[in-house]
């Protein structure tokens, strides 16, 4: 994307004004974008972005610039700008750079694949979905692919390059019955180019969709209060991500903005909670060859048997903690400064029975498929929404209920937890935070928290 | 090559490729934003923005492209083609062509006349100033000036030729209070012409994050609620795609064919008006002139948000809210949106509540609302109220309902119309009596 010697140049004007550490990141970034509505392609669009953003540290202090011009010229100003925000004395400095190029070429490039194509992954997708049922009045159906190239180098002779393809299909059903409508969405993605689509089965996901819609619209409102409630497997493992990880971000953790601040070695959670954010799985949604300061990615224990091991770090969170480096810094485009954030996260798998903790949870709340949610890192309240959830009575689902938020503080739900299945899969996510939003993966095995608070608009069932 | 070039060489292409007509909508801004942090500068940004967003229409089909790099025009015709071609809905949408626009002022604010140094010596006086104020305030998460300034220009081969500059000007502080070892945070921002309103922006922080403390649940149960205005506002703007004539026509709203009909309590009034000085604008993002627009006339729906395609789908007018951005397609979004306000006070909705609820703060806006069923339920913080009187703070509830069944069952609206913190739409509301709404708790 530009060569050493301007990198050097640019990296070089950053530092006139004294900082200590320079960061160049190029992007080019191409995007394809198909909505169907119905079964018919409603827009098209393609997008490329291509620009450069620069860093300059000074201790902990951060500034940071960019620019969508890539000239020589551009990049020098834009140094410039971004060297502004520091007052001292420069050391001369040039950088001698060790490249590591994790670039793969995906086997099916997406610029090798046609719209028709696309389209007919939407097609099936959507005519699985509305042959589900009658009641399914409306289907629609996104398509996205995005292939990001990056290059990253900074003035300690980091120089790394990548290549980021992943797609994804998003399928949202309505159901519907008189004045009253009822969604459901699934939305599967990899990290992978077209050939993604040979592990992603497309009808399945929409038919699942459809499902969700169809179930609640023959739903009960949820009770109200406080009750045990088993979270199944998948993108269940948001309540890891939104009560638990966000809090360990360096983001949080470095500005001592964390419930979990200085509990390093300290048990956090119950002792058959093991917690991992782990980058380098192959293929999957949120992983990542290495992060976006040029870190290799890697396999982060954050909870082991309850215990808290670790926190995510980027280089500013580093500093100021004093801690190694763990591959967790990302950003969503050049237009971001990075900072720490998750990839892969999951709960590790556990020993328990999926049928056992439901016949023994009395009455509660199983939700089987889960929205998404948000978190105070300072107080550590969250709340996230149940898409698909089941009333369960004595030990037996009972009957559909709709409208259940779950809500709490994170300290207190991991020491909660349980019960912890055998199997743990992932579901897909975006992830909004300082840095903007980036693809994430959730994870689970089915789970039992003993109790929380279940918000819902219904009487007792 | 500059836009114009660009420009001239994407429409000539298009047209000599077969398209009936091309259109460019294209932004350039510069921004600034500066956080500071224990007496020092903590983070700076800087950036220089560009995008050009192309639309070409081929046998009555709009395909868009986008780039950042003005390098290849034909190129980028041809992407736009491509994804034309495989358009399969028959609802035309059409182009504006030339258009008259009544000229739009947009108040100054004393941000825009400062230099850098200036701007990063305010976020530390009001640092300073902050922990001065209230010794329980042990830092900030943030305290910030963000400033931007730019243009949006609409061009096409119809003659439309659209120039509007926009400016954002905005200070926030966002303080982190400890009291008898409870940690809370809170938020208060001024922005425009109020942006370097330092001590009211700072009261407000400050008070907005004292009702935090001591807080508890409240049992399970229905109460009579207040919704705070900024608090109605963000509901309202959770909710807004109700109002919007696409996702009525794709069959994604319960307000579909409820026109005429009465859809909330008579004391509701919602407009949508552009030339609101929140964020006054000339024309919409196809570069249709401005119209305000009455939604909801005393409860009943008068009308949906349209753009020139949904309009020229139900036969009606545009009302100038066609929503655009750079790298996506033409939609339907909202101006400046938001319900009248009426004659009571805040301390009389307090008196006429009497006992129950007032909500200051709702969390999971992005996943707790469902616009297609109308349903939502929220994590909830807020005040206990009895014999109009402000009891303890509550935090740990949800708040769960049906969007249209609270505002049919709204008894009374305040007169404190505040808009929420947002960027693109404004949303705004006075604040809301409501009564007997579902609260989940201990």
């Amino acid at each position: 994307m530009t060569d050493k010697n301007i990198a050097n140049k640019v990296l070089e004007a950053a530092l006139e004004t004294g900082g200590d550490f320079s960061e160049l990141f190029m992007e080019d970034t191409e995007n394809n974008n198909i909505r169907m509505i119905d079964g018919k392609v409603e827009t098209a669009s393609y997008s490329r972005m291509k620009g450069a953003g620069i860093r300059v540290l000074k201790g902990t202090r951060c500034s940071y610039a960019y620019t969508a011009d890539t000239s020589e010229a551009a990049l020098i100003e834009t140094a410039r700008a971004a060297a502004a925000a520091i007052n001292d004395v420069p050391e001369n400095k040039t950088t001698s750079f060790c490249v590591k190029d994790y670039k793969a070429a995906p086997k099916t490039p997406f610029s090798t694949i046609d719209n028709a194509t696309r389209i007919e992954l939407l097609k099936r997708g959507t005519s699985a979905a509305k042959s589900y049922s009658n009641e399914i009045t409306q289907v629609s159906a996104i398509y996205i692919d995005v292939d990001q190239r990056i290059m990253v180098c900074n003035s300690n002779g980091v120089w790394a390059e990548d290549r980021r393809p992943r797609t994804r299909v998003m399928f949202n059903a309505v159901a519907s019955m008189g004045d009253e409508a009822q969604t459901g969405s699934e939305n599967p993605g990899l990290g992978m180019g077209f050939e993604a689509y040979k592990i992603i089965d497309v009808e399945a996901y929409a038919r699942q969709a459809a499902k969700t819609a169809v179930t609640m619209l023959h739903a009960q409102q949820c009770p109200a209060g406080i009750m045990p409630v088993v979270i199944d497997g998948g993108f269940g493992g948001v309540i890891l991500h939104e009560a638990c990880v966000h809090s360990l971000e360096a983001t949080s953790v470095a500005r001592g903005n964390s419930e979990f601040c200085g509990k390093l070695g300290q048990k956090i959670a119950s002792d058959i909670v093991t917690a991992v954010d782990d980058g380098t799985l192959p293929g999957e949604w949120g992983t990542i060859n290495v992060d976006d300061e040029g870190t290799p990615s890697q396999r982060n224990v954050l909870v082991e048997n309850g215990i808290l091991k670790s926190y995510l770090f980027d280089i500013l969170g580093a500093r100021r903690m004093s801690h190694p480096l763990t591959g967790s810094s990302r950003r969503q485009s050049y237009s971001f400064a990075p900072t720490s954030r998750m990839t892969n996260t999951f709960f590790a798998p556990g020993i328990h029975d999926d049928e056992e903790m439901i016949s023994s949870m009395g009455d509660g709340l199983f939700a089987a498929r889960m929205g998404g949610g948000s978190v105070n890192p300072l107080t550590g309240e969250f709340n996230f929404a149940v898409l698909e959830g089941y009333w369960v009575k004595n030990g037996q689902i009972y009957c559909p209920v709709r409208g259940a938020t779950l809500i709490g503080k994170g300290a207190d739900v991991l020491m909660k937890i349980d019960r912890i299945g055998k199997n743990m899969w992932m579901g897909q996510g975006m992830c909004g935070s300082a840095s903007g939003s980036i693809p994430t993966n959730v994870g689970q095995p089915r789970i039992r928290v003993s109790e929380i608070t279940v918000g819902g608009n219904g009487g007792a069932l | 090559m500059n836009i114009a070039e660009f420009k001239d060489r994407a429409f000539s292409e298009a047209i000599k490729k077969g398209c009936a007509a091309a259109e460019i909508y294209f932004s350039e801004g510069d921004s600034f934003n500066v956080d500071v942090l224990e007496g020092d500068l903590n983070e700076y940004q800087v950036s220089k923005q560009f995008g050009v967003n192309l639309r070409v229409k081929l046998n009555g089909k709009d395909g868009y492209a986008y780039t950042e790099t003005l390098d290849n025009p034909e190129a980028l015709v041809l992407k736009a083609m491509d994804n034309a071609i495989v358009i399969e809905t028959v609802d035309e949408h059409p182009m504006q062509g030339e258009s008259e626009y009544v000229e739009v002022k947009r108040e100054k604010s004393p941000l825009d006349s400062m230099s850098e140094k200036e701007k990063i010596d305010f976020c530390l006086e009001v640092e300073r100033r902050i922990k001065a104020t209230d010794s329980r305030v042990a830092r900030v998460d943030g305290c910030a000036v963000m400033s931007e300034t730019g243009r949006t220009c609409i061009y096409n081969t119809l003659g439309l030729s659209a120039e509007e500059t926009y400016n954002v000007a905005l200070s926030y502080v966002v303080p982190i209070m400890v009291q008898d070892g409870e940690h809370k945070m809170g938020m208060a921002f001024r922005s425009g012409k109020k942006a370097l309103d330092m001590d009211e922006m700072i009261a407000e922080a400050i008070e907005e994050t004292a009702i935090q403390f001591n807080a508890s649940s409240v049992p399970v149960g229905k109460y009579d609620i207040i919704l705070r205005n900024t608090t109605a506002a963000s509901l309202l703007s959770a909710f807004s795609s109700m109002f919007s004539a696409e996702q009525a026509q794709k069959g994604l709203s319960l307000l579909a064919n409820k026109e005429g009909t009465v859809i909330a309590n008579e004391l509701i009034t919602i407009v949508d008006n552009p030339f609101h000085e929140e964020a006054p604008r000339a024309f919409d993002g196809e570069g249709v002139p401005s119209v305000i627009t009455t939604v909801v006339e005393n409860g009943e729906l008068k009308t949906l948000l349209h753009n020139l395609k949904t309009a020229k789908k139900a036969g009606v007018q545009s009302t100038s809210n066609a929503g655009r951005s750079l790298t996506s397609p033409i939609g339907v979004s909202p101006s400046v949106f938001y319900i009248e306000p009426r004659e009571i006070d805040y301390s009389d909705l307090l008196k006429k509540l009497n006992n129950g609820l007032v909500i200051t703060s709702l969390a999971g806006l992005h996943s707790g609302v469902n616009p297609i069923s109308g349903e939502f339920s929220l994590l909830a913080s807020g005040l206990l109220i009895e014999n109009g009187e402000v009891v303890r703070s509550v935090d740990q509830i949800t708040l769960s309902g049906s969007f249209i069944e609270l505002l049919s069952n709204v008894n009374a609206i305040g007169s404190d119309l505040k808009f929420d913190l947002s960027f693109g739409s404004i949303f705004g509301s006075p604040s809301l009596l409501i009564g007997s709404m579902q609260i989940s708790g201990k």
